[in-house]
């Protein structure tokens, strides 16, 4: 805004020039012209506060948002006084890591974050296979079926399955996984192992990879399964980093299942350990959090690293 | 000739079907066995130790009678309020992120977060966050909202709403992004004719944009619309159905008549009624969304 009276001066000389008569310029634009540039300026002076404001708003939000993280860490640090203060702190006053040594010399932590990065790593790598293989026909060959199981997938997504739960638990037992460890990770990451929604991922990543490429192939003598490794999964690349951190994501927030369906909890991941912790720490505020933290950081650090497929891989969802 | 394309296309069935064997399997065993199974599970009697025996009707007639499922059916219909709330936020969220603006990637970063964490955190979290003397108490008091502290998760009037406001907090982010790929997605043409016709900002915003997005505010109100009935991990984690049963959830119930009194066949029923009211709702929000006004 107060660079406005200033380009009143500069700016005629790389303006049209003035109309004239008889060399004495014209008077009549000026004012308009002069009028013109007070409006822009007022423009871009309530663009200003607009923005101002923008920002104003989007600070509160980010502040609601990111708040309990922030207490929940400085409460983790804090070695003195109540949990519960007036005002809450902004800043641990006597920091510590004893609250950490507390939790991690009583619950087997290290054991839950082994769990996670088995469960995670081997459900995000096995989900993955299995998703881009069966993308791979759905979108690319014709053989009788196609079109049936391409629509169970789809209804899978929109007929809700509550009774999931119950049987699948039932399964699980039946299938005896839960007699060696083997069996037990097992138990946690099959039923979301197949996920329709990364198949159909999957499948619209393929359908837009030109045909000819894979024409030059066949014509090649390149089977399907050299086709599939050697061009398609290399050229979708984007999708499958980007549906790798979702279900890395699901994998390592996971809880609820891993508590109904294991026995032995010392095969729990670090969320279902965190519960059962709470259960344990009732009072023990500072331990909890400590605990909370532990369990917290790995996925934003993962989340940190990746968000940029992470936040494409969602927007592929409704892009097409 | 004839023989030899017949040929090839066995050979493409078959590979075809290799591909998707691993996923079909996991799919028949965990996905469409389930739906079967459970659809009869809630017309039987059921141990696990000893095959499942018809009993008709019963489970629904039982279930009838408990008034946990009723709390519970009753509170997944008025957790869909939660669904116009973080559509609404999350849109007007997006359009404000969806600007180029230094350091927003930053601020999408901040509310992405929640998304990205576990239920298990975010319940302990908010534990504490709704305390008596905890942060929220706090803030409200220095605004004036409340003159006495109260704990909002062992009220029974208001705990169900402080869960709800726990989902909108975790929530609004996921379905931001959604809108703010569907507003990147709209050629920016359309605005700037409306632009020049005279329209102001509010009038395209109302008139074009909105109208633009319907095909994504459909997908998300569905999405929101479905684990809203489905809700589940916020209860299990922050209240366990408390207090006083004044939190039980249809899933919550669910959860508890199979993994705590063992009556399968009962929550297999109640599994059927939530699958049922949550078709309903889809279909609504198809015939409302897809077609006439948002």
């Amino acid at each position: 805004m107060p660079a406005a009276p200033s380009s009143t001066q500069q700016v005629p000389s790389r303006a049209r020039p003035v109309p004239s008569v008889a060399g004495v310029a014209v008077a009549r634009p000026e004012p308009a012209r002069q009028a013109a540039r007070r409006m822009k300026a007022v423009r871009r002076a309530r663009r200003g506060v607009g923005t101002f404001l923008v920002y104003v708003l989007l600070m509160a939000i980010a502040i609601t948002t990111v708040y309990p993280f922030f207490w929940t860490v400085i409460t983790s640090f804090e070695s003195v006084g109540a949990v519960f203060n007036f005002p809450p702190p902004v800043w641990p006053q006597e920091p510590t890591l004893r609250h950490y040594r507390t939790v991690v010399e009583t619950v087997p932590l290290g054991r839950y974050v082994l769990n996670s990065t088995i469960i995670s790593v081997s459900g995000v790598l096995l989900s993955v296979l299995v998703a881009t293989l069966a993308g791979y026909p759905l979108a690319r060959l014709k053989f009788p079926g196609r079109d049936l199981i391409f629509g169970a997938i789809i209804a899978t997504l929109i007929l809700p399955n509550e009774a999931g739960l119950i049987v699948n638990y039932i399964t699980t037992i039946k299938l005896g996984l839960l007699h060696t460890s083997v069996g037990q990770y097992a138990a946690v990451i099959l039923p979301s192992l197949a996920s329709t929604v990364g198949i159909f991922l999957m499948r619209q990543a393929y359908l837009a990879i030109p045909e000819e490429l894979l024409e030059a192939a066949r014509v090649d003598g390149a089977s399907e399964l050299r086709i599939w490794w050697k061009i398609m999964v290399p050229l979708t690349a984007p999708s499958i980093a980007a549906f790798g951190i979702l279900q890395f994501v699901g994998f390592w927030n996971s809880f609820l299942w891993a508590i109904i369906v294991l026995t032995d909890k010392s095969y729990y991941p670090l969320a279902s350990g965190l519960l059962d912790l709470q259960g344990q720490f009732a009072t023990n505020t500072r331990a909890i959090a400590s605990g909370t933290v532990i369990a917290m950081v790995p996925i934003l650090v993962v989340f940190l690293f990746g968000q940029r497929y992470f936040m494409r891989g969602l927007e592929g969802a409704v892009k097409q | 000739m004839r023989a030899a394309t017949l040929k090839a296309r066995l050979r493409t069935t078959l590979v075809a079907y290799a591909f998707l064997a691993p996923a079909l399997v996991l799919l028949a065993i965990y996905t469409f066995w389930p739906m079967l199974f459970g659809t009869y599970l809630a017309f039987a009697k059921y141990n696990v130790i000893k095959p499942p025996e018809w009993v008709g009707l019963d489970n629904f007639r039982r279930l009838a009678a408990q008034a946990h499922f009723w709390t519970g059916l009753l509170n997944s219909l008025r957790y869909v309020m939660v669904v116009p709330v973080i559509q609404i936020t999350a849109i007007a969220v997006a359009v404000l992120v969806n600007r180029r603006l230094p350091a927003i990637g930053l601020f999408r970063t901040a509310y992405y977060i929640p998304v990205v964490t576990s239920f298990a955190v975010v319940g302990i979290m908010w534990g504490w966050m709704y305390n008596q003397y905890g942060p929220v108490n706090y803030v409200l008091q220095l605004l004036g909202i409340l003159d006495r502290p109260i704990s909002f998760l062992n009220r029974p009037s208001i705990a169900l709403y402080a869960v709800m406001f726990v989902t909108l907090w975790k929530g609004f982010g996921y379905y931001m992004v959604l809108y703010l790929a569907g507003l990147q997605s709209i050629d920016p043409s359309f605005e700037e004719a409306a632009v020049i016709d005279g329209a102001s900002r509010w009038h395209v915003f109302w008139k074009v944009t909105l109208p633009l997005l319907r095909p994504v505010i459909l997908l998300c109100s569905l999405l929101s619309t479905i684990s809203a009935i489905k809700v589940f991990e916020e209860i299990f984690v922050m209240t366990g159905g408390g207090p006083a049963g004044s939190t039980y959830t249809a899933l919550y119930y669910i959860y508890s008549k199979a993994f705590q009194d063992f009556q399968y066949g009962q929550a297999a029923a109640a599994s059927l009624v939530v699958a049922a009211v949550s078709l309903i709702f889809s279909i609504i929000n198809f015939k409302y969304v897809r077609g006439g006004q948002i």
